[in-house]
């Protein structure tokens, strides 16, 4: 009989940025509600509902003595007597650091799942890549791929997780370089025991950074299918557990895999993060529009967050 | 073994049950292999997990299920054997085999023969001769030394006989068969009883040469038999035997009565007092009923001996006739017992008087032991022939008179009358009375005639007339419609007396004529018992031979004689039932005699253990036959295979029937797929025998169901590929000109080998002659042959018409081979289509048959009718020619390329010629496929005429 679950080669990245793009056609354009204002102003897509640096028109106000001539519209002042100045919308591109976890543990799929963990964290991350970039965002990959807003995000992503350096990466994302008021989103199983997890998250909330974590789950992480004499293998150690009869073993899993999945779900919530579960089984475009609806702040969201995680 | 008759062929494998310890501790070493699966949370799980203790060893009960499987395989090896034969190979002489198939044998038959059969087979396996004797057999039975397998038919076609075992004979017969053999092991297989000459048959076997007595003896405690009946008066007796020495407190012996075709009439029992092994069983039931009683039995029996054949109810009684006058003897047709004996034969021994003297036949008939005794008006008997049947009547004798002149006269002091007679008769009717002829009234309902219906045709002149008295309504069994007695009776002792008050002739009534009368007597008749054994030649009359009616089998059934069964005459009669004269009925469905086995001092005593000489042994009859146990030991340590299958199964987890979630619901249906397959591998072990069932598909069935589904012409292929080229594209452009001009669209067209392909699915074949392939061989012709007269029709076509034209037809070539062709197939006489033919008609109307060339004729089977007539259109022929044969090369004219374009010009400049080709192949395959049925279409018009069209 076959085993429930097998490690899986990991996906081709080409072939992930594919199905990226289909996933990502799926969602409309992603606008993200840029609630902090970054100091370091860069012209971007995102109108900031102020006056500002930027091509849209917003608004016209009487001129202030001592602004630049240029600025006055003249066509509006030779109405009547005031002399009026147009005002552009204020626009501002965003950061969004991009993550998805490279750890042996990701290439698990079982067989009631469609694709690998692996495989579908990619999708998601590349989905995300093509959103944002597509609305002007700067995506950045931590050890990766440097902030950088350009209409093929996507593209450049994907040649950066093909190449060699990719492989190098470590099993922690190096977020050294998330600045305040960017959004990072964390596509990883969580495994760790959440103490460990929410370590390394607490360095990262005192950066003042966003966070957006989903989980990508097996089924067979979550169910427990397994029954009889088993030996569990764990993919990154490769520590062998053997049970006599697993299945006495599911309820105490399953109550534990749950605990550490509310834990994160209480830590960001405390934080006003992010946090939503997207098992193998189900399509991906239920987390890429779940995680849609949290980046750009809408709580729509929350209902496919929830069927996600239950 | 442990009291089992079990024991091992090969017991040194047994020694491996010593392994057993090893293979249990190498057992706890080694648990089921744990299924590895990948988990990534496996952090999380060790933490709930941690406490778990792996465990590293079989559960016991696994091991011990793989041990009781060891156990088993080891033991089935061993060969164990249960119900072991006696060993008889300890002697290296010839197996003496003494079989008892008497009476009592029939209730256990198979088992002692599958004995025999056994010990036969041993024999044969130890390579030691075997001699057979049988205790009930044929005088000059012959027995003597003989290969064991060729015994085993003789065993299997043995059967018991319900007749008295001659062990001396039988000891005698081995003894010659033994007489220059080396010392011998008897094996005896008897029946258990020691019969009368038991003394005899020991003295007989100890003489013998013997190395050892096998003694097979089942015992006879359960053996119950009947020895005789007894028809008392008021009741019948069955004298049930039981073996000496029978432990008191027997149970009662259940006895059943059965008519003649087998109904049950009654049931008693036996009861066996303390320390007698005789029983009575006792029938009261009315004597009507008893009469009607055919077979006796003990149920539960299945042995000759409990069943007793009673032969003296309504039948074969014996009855005398005596008359008064000598000279009724000399002139039998007037003679009053003529009706008499008439009336009685055909269920009755008559016996008359011989002298007409009575003071000497009626001893002489008593002497007899009649049942009853028929005197036809006789006045006066002498005094001690009245005595003597006096005594006889009051012993249960039966006298029936009749009356006449002789007893009128003298009927006022007679004794042996029921009734006081007046003196004299009364006439009715005569001239000289007013009274007319009287008829009979109908039977009282309470007499002996109660039920029979009175004769109405019958009237009465004359009769004699009983002295009114109290009890004469009671004694009268038949009234005259007046009231007078016709018959009366009485009994007297225990007998009967009865009295016709007319005469045994038909001058006083015709009653004797009439059928009611043998219906009368054998009602008197049934009442009546006989007073002495009969038995074949005891009656002095004559020295009959009763051929056998039915015999008794040992199992205790009547059956059809078998051949060896001879008829019973008085010197057989006198013996114990025989091979020859075995217990049965003898003579004739109307009457017989029943021979049974057992006589009124038989008893049954047990064999015991007599005193041989040589080493002897007593064994039991085996219950069951040896069988080898390794097949059900095997089987069930199979099944113990799928069950520790099974039990793998569960410990890994894959027998879970409800599964949790969708992961799980998978693997139930693969545990599902094993457990059918773990139960159709055990169905199919079990079920050995199982049949599949096979497909009655042949290779090639496909090609035939291709082949019927559309007509198609056939070409032969000469084996010349230009030839057959050409005959390929005429029949395939004559194929494309059917389907634009007819309804008929037949496929594409096939070319046959004569001498392997089927002929039969083609109406029409097309064999181009061609001189330059080799000449089909006898087979093929053969095979062409057998295509015409089952019905297929053969167009040759020697395509010569031009070169025949300058050589003459003769010579051409190609008519010598077809001539050649033609020799080996059975051609009817040819000629040239006639214009009224068919042919001409049956699509286009055609007077030539055109192909490449033209000019030659088509020559087609004779018809049958050569005188036509004037006005009829076409000839009607039944039957479509078998042969058509051309020269005009048809196929090059048909034949068309791929465009549609004609291969070959015709050598005529005609441009119809090759339309008319076309035409005539039209019609050659219409003529084909629609027969004669196109010589009728001509008189549509005429019919249409008729109707007024």
């Amino acid at each position: 009989m076959a085993t429930v679950g097998a490690r899986h080669s990991p996906e081709d990245r080409s072939d992930a940025l594919a199905r990226a793009r289909l996933r990502a056609a799926l969602v409309p354009d992603l606008l993200i509600e840029a609630r902090r204002i970054v100091t370091t102003v860069i012209a971007g897509w995102h109108g900031r509902r102020k006056r500002g640096i930027g091509e849209t028109f917003w608004q016209f106000r009487p001129y202030v003595a001592g602004e630049t001539l240029a600025k006055i519209d003249w066509r509006r002042s030779a109405r009547d007597d005031h002399t009026y100045v147009r005002d552009m919308e204020w626009e501002a591109a965003h950061t969004v650091w991009l993550w998805a976890d490279p750890s042996e543990s990701m290439l698990f799929k079982s067989r009631a799942a469609t694709v690998s963990k692996e495989s579908r964290a990619l999708v998601l991350t590349l989905a995300l890549a093509e959103l944002l970039s597509r609305s002007g965002e700067r995506i950045g990959y931590p050890g990766l791929l440097k902030p950088v807003a350009a209409r093929n995000g996507a593209e450049r992503l994907a040649m950066a997780l093909a190449s060699s350096h990719a492989l190098t990466l470590p099993d922690k994302p190096q977020l050294d370089m998330v600045k305040r008021y960017s959004d990072v989103v964390l596509v990883s199983d969580f495994l760790d025991p959440p103490e460990e997890t929410l370590a390394d998250l607490d360095a990262i909330a005192k950066r003042g950074a966003r966070m957006h974590l989903l989980e990508v789950a097996d089924p067979a992480e979550e169910v427990f299918p397994y029954a009889g004499r088993t030996e569990f293998e764990d993919p990154e150690t490769g520590v062998r557990l053997t049970a006599g009869r697993a299945e006495h073993w599911g309820e105490a899993y399953q109550t534990i895999y749950h605990a550490r999945r509310e834990a994160l779900r209480d830590y960001c919530r405390r934080l006003d993060w992010s946090f939503a579960v997207n098992r193998t089984d189900r399509l991906a475009s239920e987390a890429l529009v779940s995680l849609h609806g949290r980046l750009t702040g809408q709580p729509a969201a929350r209902q496919t967050t929830a069927r996600g995680a239950a | 073994m442990l009291g089992l008759p079990l024991s091992f062929a090969a017991p040194a494998i047994l020694f491996g049950l010593a392994a057993l310890p090893v293979i249990w501790w190498l057992l706890r070493l080694t648990p089921p292999k744990p299924r590895t699966e990948i988990f990534p949370p496996l952090r999380l799980l060790a933490q709930v997990m941690k406490h778990e203790e792996t465990p590293a060893r079989s559960p016991w009960w696994l091991t011990l299920l793989r041990l009781l499987m060891a156990t088993l395989v080891i033991l089935a090896l061993a060969r164990p054997v249960l119900n072991p034969v006696a060993d008889i190979a300890t002697g290296d002489g010839p197996l003496a085999l003494l079989v008892d198939n008497g009476w009592s044998t029939g209730r256990d038959w198979d088992a002692r023969m599958a004995q025999a059969a056994q010990l036969v087979e041993k024999a044969h396996e130890a390579g030691r001769t075997v001699a057979l004797a049988f205790t009930v057999a044929p005088d000059n039975a012959q027995v003597a030394l003989a290969k064991p397998t060729d015994l085993l038919p003789v065993l299997a076609a043995a059967t018991p006989i319900a007749a008295k075992p001659d062990r001396v004979a039988a000891v005698n017969r081995l003894a010659a068969a033994l007489a220059d053999a080396p010392p011998a092991s008897l094996a005896w297989l008897s029946d258990g009883l020691a019969a009368s000459e038991r003394d005899e048959t020991l003295s007989a076997i100890n003489a013998l040469d013997l190395s050892e007595v096998l003694l097979f003896d089942a015992g006879i405690d359960d053996l119950r038999a009947i020895r005789g009946v007894d028809n008392t008066p008021t009741g019948f007796n069955v004298r049930v035997q039981g073996p000496d020495g029978l432990s008191t407190g027997a149970d009662p012996v259940p006895v059943s009565a059965f008519d003649e075709k087998g109904r049950l009439l009654a049931e008693t029992a036996a009861l066996f007092e303390d320390g007698s092994a005789e029983a009575t069983a006792r029938f009261e039931v009315p004597f009507e009923l008893r009469n009607d009683f055919a077979t006796i039995r003990i149920a539960g029996q299945q042995q000759a001996g409990g069943v007793w054949l009673v032969d003296e109810n309504s039948r074969r009684r014996r009855v005398g006739l005596l008359t008064g006058q000598a000279g009724d003897l000399d002139q039998p047709l007037l003679s009053p017992l003529y009706y008499i004996q008439r009336a009685l034969q055909p269920f009755a021994d008559l016996v008359e008087g011989k002298t007409g003297d009575l003071s000497v036949d009626v001893p002489a008939l008593l002497e007899q032991g009649p049942a009853m005794i028929v005197m036809a008006d006789i006045g006066v008997l002498p005094e001690a022939a009245s005595q003597a049947l006096a005594e006889w009547v009051e012993d249960g004798g039966t006298l029936v008179r009749f009356a006449g002149p002789r007893l009128a006269a003298t009927a006022g002091d007679d004794p042996l009358l029921p009734v006081e007679m007046r003196l004299g008769e009364r006439t009715l009717g005569g001239s000289l009375s007013w009274t007319e002829p009287q008829p009979v009234a109908a039977f009282p309902g309470n007499g002996p005639f109660g039920g029979l219906e009175a004769p109405r045709e019958v009237t009465v002149n004359r009769q004699v007339l009983a002295e009114p008295g109290l009890d004469l309504a009671a004694r009268t069994w038949a009234n005259l419609a007046d009231g007078t007695p016709l018959v009366t009776g009485a009994a007297r002792g225990d007998g009967t007396l009865v009295l016709f008050h007319v005469t045994a002739e038909a001058t006083w009534s015709n009653l004797p004529i009439s059928g009611s009368f043998v219906e009368m007597l054998r009602r008197i008749a049934n009442l009546s018992r006989n007073t002495g054994a009969i038995q074949p030649g005891n009656s002095g009359v004559e020295a009959e031979a009763l051929a056998p009616y039915r015999i008794l089998g040992a199992d205790g059934e009547l059956t059809t004689p078998p051949s060896h069964v001879r008829p019973l005459d008085a010197a057989a009669s006198a013996t114990p039932a025989s091979y020859t004269h075995p217990a049965g009925l003898y003579g004739t469905a109307d009457g017989f005699v029943a021979r049974n086995v057992l006589v009124a001092d038989d008893t049954l005593s047990p064999l015991g253990t007599p005193a041989f000489q040589a080493a002897s042994t007593v064994f039991a009859y085996d219950s069951g036959e040896e069988s080898d146990l390794r097949g059900p030991l095997f089987l069930i340590a199979l099944a113990l295979l799928a069950l520790d299958t099974l039990a793998v199964l569960w410990i890994n987890g894959r027998l879970r029937l409800f599964g949790k979630g969708r992961v799980g619901m998978r693997e139930t249906g693969h545990v599902a797929a094993a457990l059918a397959l773990a139960v159709v591998a055990v169905a199919l072990t079990v079920a050995m025998p199982a049949l599949a069932q096979e497909s009655d598909e042949r290779p090639g069935d496909a090609e035939i169901v291709e082949l019927l589904e559309t007509t198609r012409l056939a070409y032969v292929k000469s084996g010349n590929p230009d030839t057959d080229d050409v005959s390929a594209a005429g029949l395939w452009g004559l194929t494309r000109y059917l389907e634009s001009r007819t309804a008929l669209e037949p496929a594409e067209p096939v070319g046959l080998d004569l001498e392997t392909d089927e002929l039969t699915f083609y109406p029409l074949i097309y064999f181009p002659i061609d001189i330059t392939a080799p000449m089909p061989s006898e087979a093929a012709i053969s095979r062409l042959d057998a295509f015409m007269q089952g019905g297929g029709t053969v167009l040759f076509d020697t395509r010569d018409q031009l070169t025949a034209s300058f050589a003459g037809a003769a010579s051409s070539p190609e008519n010598e081979r077809l001539r050649d062709i033609l020799r080996g197939l059975n051609i009817p006489p040819l000629e040239p289509v006639p214009p009224d033919h068919v042919l001409t008609k049956a699509f286009y109307i055609l007077d030539r048959f055109p192909g490449r060339y033209d000019g030659s004729p088509l020559w087609v089977e004779a018809s049958a009718t050569q005188e036509t007539v004037e006005d009829r259109p076409v000839r009607s022929g039944d039957g479509v020619t078998p042969i058509m044969i051309t020269g005009n090369d048809l196929a090059a004219a048909w034949a068309l390329d791929e465009s549609g374009r004609p291969v070959f010009p015709t050598m005529s400049s005609d441009p119809l010629q090759r339309i008319y080709a076309f035409r005539a192949g039209v019609n050659i395959m219409m003529y084909m496929l629609t027969g004669n049925y196109k010589a009728d279409q001509v008189h549509v018009p005429a019919l249409l005429e008729r109707l007024g069209q």
